[in-house]
């Protein structure tokens, strides 16, 4: 039998070089590019071709960076000075120790850099160093948009990986009238962020803490499981690990894992931490140093959760924090949410 | 007076009177070790898990005995205190076997907290980190200063006892007595005197330690959960004092019956039996006071959290505890034997009441922690219910175990009753 034979349904019945012509339609012309910009254009297509060596086998990485240290050097002067070569990112260091060492632009990973965009909004690479970390995180929630489909719930579960017992994210539903007059009010809760987190104030061993960027922190490597911040959440949204696990009901369960507020503790473990530990919503830390929103607000499918700085006035969600139609769960508390909702 | 005492210089033989009663009490604490022994096994291997604990009622069981072990000890340590501090009349007797009592009531209190951590391995977290506000970070610490406070105290109440049966005796009692003078055998009337001034310091100290930090504190601990209404109240650290009071002074008078007929084999002191059955009845009419303001308070401000919690105390699935226990074994049944003179003076009764306040309080302790834990904290969040599993029940029994072990081993070994009887002043 031949291979076309085989072609599964809805694959269309083309050959390679059907799809080479396409992509080379798609296909910018490197030169016309390259002259856009105020360098070199013909170094940067030698550099290019000799990449496409590199990436064939036909070039060590070591010999390339040798070859064109210098010119790159000359020509980019600090930008190429001051931008992580991808070669030398770890653990996939691809030149050696020797010829890293001897390279004119900065040692470091690729990683930086993405932190450096992600913090820096829409600001280059080179400027990652000015990038600044003053964020007060915050959620908007319209109220009007929710269409209580619990699909934030269950991305929360998938994103965070959270055990039977834990939920960061619910979302309270409550009937209203008789029948058939009747509405129904769909209320997200994830952790509150609160500016005065009650939570904070009653953990004896200072586990829990408010960080610079609104969120508020669990150190799991600290919490001893005395549950009193669990006492004192006016928002019941802190839950104890009771190390339960969703044994053959997901995938990979226990598998994939989560680096919850940027520490990945791989699989899970009887007895370790996270296990006997208070958890909650981080707002998806680990996915906002990234310069990605969190898994609830990414999946909603009403658009109703926003989520920016609200101490940037200027900010969509600092804006509807601000219009009429905006209130607090449990004002009257005194915590002063950073999750904002809108009537 | 030291003639007097020296005429009961070789009295003291401690220990049961009844080889019998010994090996039948050794054998029961036997065997609750074992059972609890084996729950506390199950508690570690299987980790929280092995609770009727959610993360809607996170604190169960093991926190009610806490804080009804806290309690206990800071009323024994009150009561010890009308002795060495205000010296009020024929209450010397009594005073080393409320101190050694309220020391064991805080190691069982602290066995108790220790076994609720999720994290047993990080018990010893609160003295590396701390957090200003937290009433649970103050409350370690004053624990700590507070046993170290009863220690002393007890030390000073009873080294003068314990030199001058090592002085006398030999053999390994009268070493270990020795020991535990620390090195000061002097046995003058000076030195007695020395260790009166002490243990009176040491007193004045721990007053206020156990009133305001260690047990009223605890309460602060729940007052200021804002979250949970039923606790936010100002009244309700007093109250936490006021119950443990009621509780200690039942502790110790039951003690002292007991200990006196079964370990002394004299009869007992009925005066004094009556002065702290007077001071019981006293208590325990501020307890119904004050605990019925406090829902006063509650029921009158309309808060539907408040009113609920309230509603499920008295109606709820669990208001048996409430009113057989707390009313009933706590305060109804305990005022009627205490009403008339001639029963305050029966030991038996007297013993049946104690022991009946003792009961009594668990279940206030119990309606302190779980109701307002029922109510969700907000609309549309799961509703809790709670009772102990029987891990929770036996290491709970295990734990209790522990404590009339240490107590029955001190109280073997250690001059508890004061060889010249206490009637020294």
């Amino acid at each position: 039998m031949s291979s076309t034979e085989e072609r599964l349904p809805s694959i269309p019945d083309v050959g390679s070089d059907e799809f080479d012509a396409m992509v080379d339609a798609e296909q910018t012309d490197p030169r016309e590019e390259l002259e856009k910009t105020d360098y070199d254009t013909e170094l940067g297509l030698a550099m290019a071709e000799d990449a496409k060596r590199v990436s064939r086998g036909e070039l060590s990485s070591d010999d390339y960076w040798k070859k064109y240290d210098e010119v790159a050097n000359a020509e980019f002067g600090e930008v190429y000075r001051a931008t992580p070569n991808p070669s030398i990112e770890s653990p996939d260091q691809t030149i050696s120790d020797e010829t890293a060492e001897s390279l004119g632009c900065s040692v470091g990973s690729m990683d930086d850099v993405a932190c450096g965009l992600a913090e820096g909004g829409q600001e280059a690479a080179g400027d990652e160093a000015a990038a600044s970390d003053d964020e007060r995180w915050g959620m908007v929630i319209d109220l009007q948009k929710c269409v209580g489909c619990d699909s934030c719930t269950v991305a929360c579960k998938a994103e965070n990986r959270t055990p039977p017992g834990v939920s960061y994210n619910v979302v309270m539903e409550e009937e209203h009238g008789e029948f058939p007059n009747v509405t129904r009010t769909n209320l997200p809760r994830p952790c509150m962020q609160c500016e005065n987190p009650p939570c904070v104030q009653v953990c004896p061993v200072s586990a829990t803490y408010k960080m610079d960027d609104g969120v508020v922190n669990i150190d799991y490597e600290r919490c001893i499981g005395c549950r009193y911040c669990m006492i004192a959440c006016p928002y019941g949204a802190r839950y104890f690990d009771f190390g339960e696990n969703y044994e053959g009901e997901v995938q990979a369960d226990g598998e994939v894992t989560s680096p919850e507020y940027g520490v990945d503790r791989g699989p899970r473990e009887d007895g370790a931490s996270p296990v006997g530990n208070v958890r909650k919503c981080s707002f998806c830390t680990h996915r906002l140093e990234r310069g990605e929103e969190p898994a609830c607000v990414e999946t909603c499918v009403g658009d109703a959760r926003n989520m920016g700085d609200l101490d940037d006035p200027d900010s969509e969600v600092s804006e509807m924090a601000d219009s009429t139609r905006a209130f607090q769960l449990k004002e009257s508390e005194g915590t002063d949410p950073n999750v904002y909702y809108l009537k | 007076m030291a003639t007097e005492s020296s005429a009961y210089d070789l009295e003291f033989d401690p220990g049961f009177e009844s080889r019998r009663l010994r090996i039948v009490w050794y054998a029961v604490l036997a065997v609750l070790l074992l059972g609890g022994g084996y729950a506390m096994w199950l508690r570690i291997t299987r980790g929280m898990a092995s609770t009727n604990l959610t993360s809607t009622t996170p604190w169960g069981a093991w926190v009610a005995f806490y804080i009804y072990f806290v309690g206990l000890s800071a009323g024994a340590f009150l009561v010890s205190t009308l002795a060495n501090v205000f010296g009020v009349e024929g209450m010397h007797r009594i005073d080393r076997d409320a101190l050694f009592a309220a020391i064991i009531s805080m190691v069982v209190a602290l066995l108790f907290v220790w076994t609720d951590l999720g994290r047993m391995d990080r018990m010893y977290y609160p003295f590396i980190w701390r957090q200003f506000t937290s009433p649970l970070a103050w409350e370690v610490h004053a624990y700590v200063a507070y046993i170290g406070i009863l220690v002393t105290e007890l030390y000073f109440s009873m080294r003068y006892d314990l030199a001058r049966i090592a002085e006398r005796g030999s053999g390994l009692r009268a070493r270990l007595l020795r020991l535990l003078t620390l090195g000061r055998t002097a046995t003058s009337e000076s030195s007695r005197e020395t260790d009166r001034t002490w243990l009176k310091r040491a007193g004045i100290v721990g007053i206020p330690l156990a009133i305001f930090l260690v047990h009223g504190g605890t309460g602060v601990l729940f007052a200021v959960a804002k979250a949970r209404p039923y606790w936010n109240s100002g009244l309700f650290p007093i109250i936490f004092v006021i119950s443990a009071v009621v509780s200690g002074t039942a502790l110790v008078m039951a003690l002292y019956v007991l200990r006196t007929r079964l370990f002394d084999g004299e009869s007992v002191d009925r005066d004094l039996l009556e002065r702290l059955s007077k001071l019981l009845a006293a208590f325990v009419i501020s307890d119904v006071a004050l605990t019925t303001i406090d829902m006063l308070i509650a029921l009158n401000s309309l808060h539907p959290h408040e009113v609920e919690t309230w509603l499920i105390v008295m109606f709820g699935e669990m208001s048996w505890s409430f009113w057989w226990f707390m009313v009933g074994f706590g305060w109804v049944f305990p005022l009627v034997l205490l009403s008339k003179r001639s029963w305050r003076r029966t030991p038996g009764l007297m013993v049946a009441a104690g022991l009946s306040v003792v009961i009594g309080i668990v279940a206030v302790r119990f309606n302190i922690v779980v109701p307002p834990q029922i109510l969700p904290v907000m609309e549309g969040l799961p509703h809790g219910s709670y009772f102990p599993t029987p891990v929770e029940s036996l290491t709970s029994v295990g734990m209790i175990a522990v404590g009339l072990l240490l107590y029955t081993i001190g109280a073997e070994l250690l001059p508890l009753t004061p060889l010249d009887r206490g009637d020294h002043s």
